[in-house]
């Protein structure tokens, strides 16, 4: 798999100091978010909501081949085909053989984090299909050839000068044209592209095994007509989506529209069974859901990361960590970025492919506070660094120096003397010998080291 | 279809889950219940900027439908109706495609107070649901859930191929933050409460 993963913190530094906007919008956007989840929780009994989840979650994830089954069975009993992908190839292959097959000229798509990661519209696209990303921060980004930046607001990295000058050029819309006037533009293309298209592509939030639903949440109803109008529909899903029942999807679908903006549900949501049925029924002919491994039974394999399966993509933990507000999701060079994609993509891409990922924090701990499945975020960071240091993937110098420091450390007569020769070095001295400090003191100055030591001041009692 | 796939990735569940003690599940979540389910729906549908409809009075809904269709900014001239909205329902209006009609006109199967939400399954005609810039949805009398959960139950006894859920007009906030409604699907979505006991309820 080809990520920038591994440019994290070149990537970082260069948004940072060359893209000043992209903090701007990002810090303002998250905060915004941030604090309509706040407001989304307080007004439930959050904690006992948050912990039911975190149950069935667990509860589904622990007995997954039994609902997975359970899903398919219904799925088809429903009339609705079902396919599964080991990887991101076998995943793109049936979608496109399917495409194929049904002479399909131009395809709409919701937004789909799973399409993302399994580079979808590319190929696509090299079989001569249109391809029409319909969420509205998805099109401005398909136009801008960006992949997306945040989970719920794929171009919340965008000001609204950025589109303007974007939808200018390419919709002929006013220079100074506002919010409403450029969705309308957009909203025409796109409305266009949904009678036309011949088949619909969404991801899902949820698949429930008891009946066989497809559950999709959005806010513009793009989504609905992606699953509605177009004569093929094709649901691309994650295996661990699975909810074991309707019920259980009542209070995941308020919880997930809580966490990610405070609403007390999506403007919209479809629950998608199998093909039209009834006579009135203007729905698809046909509805195939692509079950997707790509990582994820490596992830549900481990020990600890297998908790991270129960996301729900709401997005919550990035708008409340302080790390990602300063670059956006662009810095961390693949689809999951923030703190849940710290911790998934060393799982789903292995360990190697994902450093320095689980490093990208600074352990505060907001996100898990924000989560609505109670993922334990900074705990699986530092699952994820022991064993990047174990498996010798940190830089060599941190090795050595962490190495020094517990040699040193455990030893009284070595500490005490480490200390003396500190003091006596002062700021700058220190900073040459020390590793990680001369990093730190590049942008910084760095206090005054204490003329004597803190053995010294506790022997002569400290004032 | 691969059936290798389909069978690799079964096994590998199976190896995983067997790794680890199976956890229960927690049951239900049993969110407060309301005493006034409807009064409840006005508000939290209200909210989230759907508008409400009394109709409970009215005689003739048919003309009455007209006259407040007439009456909106634009004039809605044609409009597109579901095939479950049964004659006394239906506006006095010419009836066009959905694609070009100024108001979709629909029955819901329910509402749900908790969420502000009307169910609407596929038994009606999705387009007119969608497509016109106004839905206006029949809400019939006594077919308004307290809880989200209570509804989903008795739906899936029923369940068409595709449900839908309306919650509030269409909205959308990824230009500038600022939030614009009516971006894909319709801009304008108007509960009426109080139609016919049974309509749109056998249907499902």
């Amino acid at each position: 798999m080809d990520t920038g993963i591994k440019d994290y913190a070149a990537r970082s530094r260069e948004i940072i100091r060359e893209e000043p906007g992209v903090r701007e919008s990002v810090t303002g956007a998250t905060i915004a978010f941030d604090e309509k989840r706040r407001q989304g929780y307080a007004e439930v009994d959050a904690d006992t909501w948050r912990r039911w989840a975190e149950g069935v979650k667990n509860h589904t994830l622990t007995h997954l081949d039994r609902y997975l089954a359970e899903a398919e069975e219904q799925l088809q009993a429903n009339g609705a085909q079902v396919h599964w992908a080991a990887d991101a190839a076998e995943a793109r292959e049936i979608v496109t053989g399917l495409a194929v097959r049904h002479g399909v000229r131009s395809v709409v798509k919701g937004k789909s984090m799973v399409t993302e990661e399994i580079d979808l519209n590319p190929v696509l696209e090299a079989a001569g299909i249109e391809v029409f990303e319909t969420d509205l921060g998805e099109y401005i980004l398909q136009l801008l050839e960006e992949p997306p930046s945040h989970i719920l607001g794929p171009a919340l990295h965008k000001s609204l000068e950025q589109v303007q000058e974007l939808f200018a050029e390419r919709l002929d819309t006013a220079r100074d044209g506002d919010p409403d006037t450029l969705a309308r533009a957009a909203r025409e293309v796109l409305r266009d592209a949904f009678i036309h298209a011949d088949m619909g592509i969404t991801g899902a939030n949820f698949l429930v095994a008891e009946t066989g639903t497809v559950a999709l949440i959005e806010n513009e109803g793009n989504i609905r007509l992606t699953t509605s109008l177009p004569r093929v529909h094709v649901a691309v899903v994650g295996i661990e989506k699975l909810l074991p029942r309707m019920t259980d999807l009542a209070g995941f679908l308020q919880l997930t529209a809580r966490a990610a903006t405070g609403q007390p549900i999506g403007c919209f949501v479809s629950l998608i069974q199998g093909p039209a049925a009834d006579p009135g029924d203007d729905g698809p002919e046909e509805v195939h859901v692509v079950l997707v491994d790509n990582g994820r039974t490596d992830v549900l394999a481990h020990e600890h990361a297998w908790e991270a399966l129960r996301c729900v993509r709401c997005g919550a933990c990035l708008n409340a960590c302080p790390v990602y507000r300063q670059t956006g999701g662009h810095a961390y060079g693949y689809v999951y970025s923030g703190p849940i994609g710290s911790v998934l993509d060393p799982g789903l891409l292995g360990l190697h492919e994902a450093m320095p990922l689980p490093f990208a924090s600074s352990l505060c701990g907001a996100c898990q506070d924000a989560c609505p499945v109670r993922i334990p975020i900074p705990e699986l960071l530092l699952e994820w660094r022991r064993e990047a240091q174990e498996e010798g993937l940190t830089p060599w110098r941190e090795r050595a120096a962490l190495a020094g420091l517990a040699s040193v450390a455990t030893r009284p007569g070595l500490y005490r003397l480490a200390g003396k020769i500190g003091s006596r070095l002062g700021a700058t001295g220190a900073a040459r010998v020390l590793p990680m400090l001369g990093e730190w003191s590049k942008d910084r100055a760095l206090p005054k080291p204490s003329p004597r030591t803190f053995r010294d001041l506790w022997r002569e009692g400290i004032e | 279809m691969s059936v290798e796939s389909r069978e690799r990735i079964l096994a590998r569940v199976a190896e995983a889950t067997a790794s680890r003690a199976g956890l229960p599940h927690p049951g239900a979540l049993e969110t407060p219940l309301t005493d006034d389910p409807e009064a409840a729906f006005v508000k939290r549908f209200t909210s989230s900027g759907g508008e409400v409809v009394e109709a409970d009075r009215v005689r003739g809904r048919s003309v009455w439908l007209t006259r407040l269709l007439r009456g909106l900014d634009p004039e809605v001239v044609g409009v597109a109706v579901g095939p479950e909205v049964p004659p006394e329902f239906r506006p006095r209006l010419p009836e066009v495609a959905a694609a070009h009609a100024g108001a979709g006109i629909s029955v819901a199967w329910a509402a749900v107070a908790e969420s502000g939400s009307l169910i609407l399954p596929s038994t009606g005609t999705r387009a007119v649901q969608l497509l016109p810039p106004v839905h206006v949805v029949w809400v019939p009398r006594g077919r308004v859930y307290g809880r989200l959960e209570d509804a989903l139950r008795e739906l899936r006894r029923n369940l068409s191929a595709g449900v839908g859920l309306h919650s509030g007009p269409s909205k959308s906030a990824d230009i500038g933050r600022t939030v614009v409604t009516g971006v894909h699907g319709p801009g304008r979505c108007m509960a009426v409460l109080g139609s016919h006991a049974s309509a749109g309820t056998s249907e499902t």
